[in-house]
């Protein structure tokens, strides 16, 4: 491949730089899935839950690096592009977990289990959550990436992720040290939590309508800044 | 017809599609760009900007994760 026509009305002829021969990654990537299997194994003795936990994470990080999912040009891409199709992908995957979470708190909140899920996972609005967000958001971008997108990359081999990773490390033991500090601002700060104000039901409704409308208005979007809607 | 290159290598997102961007805007009709990079999200969102944009674009991996993106300015 040295030479290839690009494929231009006029035919324009690019002489290209003669390719590296590759070697083959195939026995790498079985050499790694039997080590995976057999770590999997080694997780499962006198352990149920942790295979479970590695697979879903093994599986989590393929899906990640395969689809190029990236929750930072989710929110950046609108800005600076216009293009919004990575923002629509995520509130696809937004609206599935939306059901996949109803179903499993609401199954829990019925059984009457002594796991109750009903407020797992529900925190305060205030303060820290506003600056930790603005924070998060002006850092992700500077990084290229959110928390998962950077252990993304680390595995790819991208070495300035490596760098990012360090500081996201730091960064994290520094806010768990705080936690008590930041804790002190959320004394009277609202939990708001669907359920309780609109019902089981009326919950997913609402969660699904919002959805619905942030998803017409990010395609609305792109129409105008890109002239597409694809 | 003249061709350009631009070296993004080390870049991460989203400074390769920002100086695409840039550069694209200051080819004009039928100039080709060659962008290099090494940061898998460019691969996806760089030939995905330009792709909307009309202009005819190809990328070729020239190394294990590094591509060249071709895009031929064509409007």
């Amino acid at each position: 491949m040295s030479e290839t026509n690009i494929g231009t009305s006029s035919g324009t002829q690019r002489a290209r730089k003669q390719r590296k021969p590759k070697k083959s990654q195939i026995p790498y990537a079985i050499l790694l899935t039997a080590l995976i299997i057999a770590f999997g194994f080694y997780l499962g003795r006198g352990n149920n839950q942790l295979p479970v936990y590695w697979g879903f994470g093994i599986a989590f990080g393929y899906i990640l690096q395969r689809s190029r999912f990236c929750f930072t040009a989710a929110f950046r891409d609108p800005c600076i592009t216009g293009s919004t199709s990575v923002t629509r992908a995520v509130l696809v995957a937004v609206a599935l977990s939306s059901v996949g979470f109803w179903a499993i708190k609401y199954a829990s909140v019925l059984k009457e289990a002594e796991t109750n899920l009903n407020m797992a996972g529900v925190s305060p609005i205030g303060l820290p959550l506003a600056l930790g967000a603005v924070l998060f958001g002006i850092g992700m971008v500077i990084a290229g990436g959110c928390a998962s997108g950077t252990l993304m990359r680390v595995g790819e081999g991208f070495l300035m992720q490596m760098l990012v990773l360090v500081f996201f490390i730091a960064g994290s033991a520094w806010g768990a040290h705080d936690m008590g500090f930041w804790g002190k601002f959320n004394e009277n700060a609202p939990k708001i939590y669907l359920p309780d104000v609109f019902g089981w039901f009326g919950a997913i409704l609402v969660q699904g309508i919002i959805i619905v409308l942030l998803y017409i208005a990010a395609a609305k979007w792109q129409e105008k800044k890109m002239g597409t809607m694809e | 017809m003249a061709e350009f290159t631009l070296d993004c290598l080390g870049e991460a997102c989203p400074v390769p599609l920002m100086k695409t961007e840039k550069k694209i805007g200051e080819l004009s009709v039928g100039d080709v760009l060659v962008v290099s990079i090494d940061h898998s999200c460019a691969m996806k969102n760089v030939p995905e900007w330009a792709r909307k944009q009309g202009h005819n674009v190809e990328i070729e991996e020239v190394d294990d994760g590094e591509w060249e993106i071709i895009i031929e300015k064509t409007k």
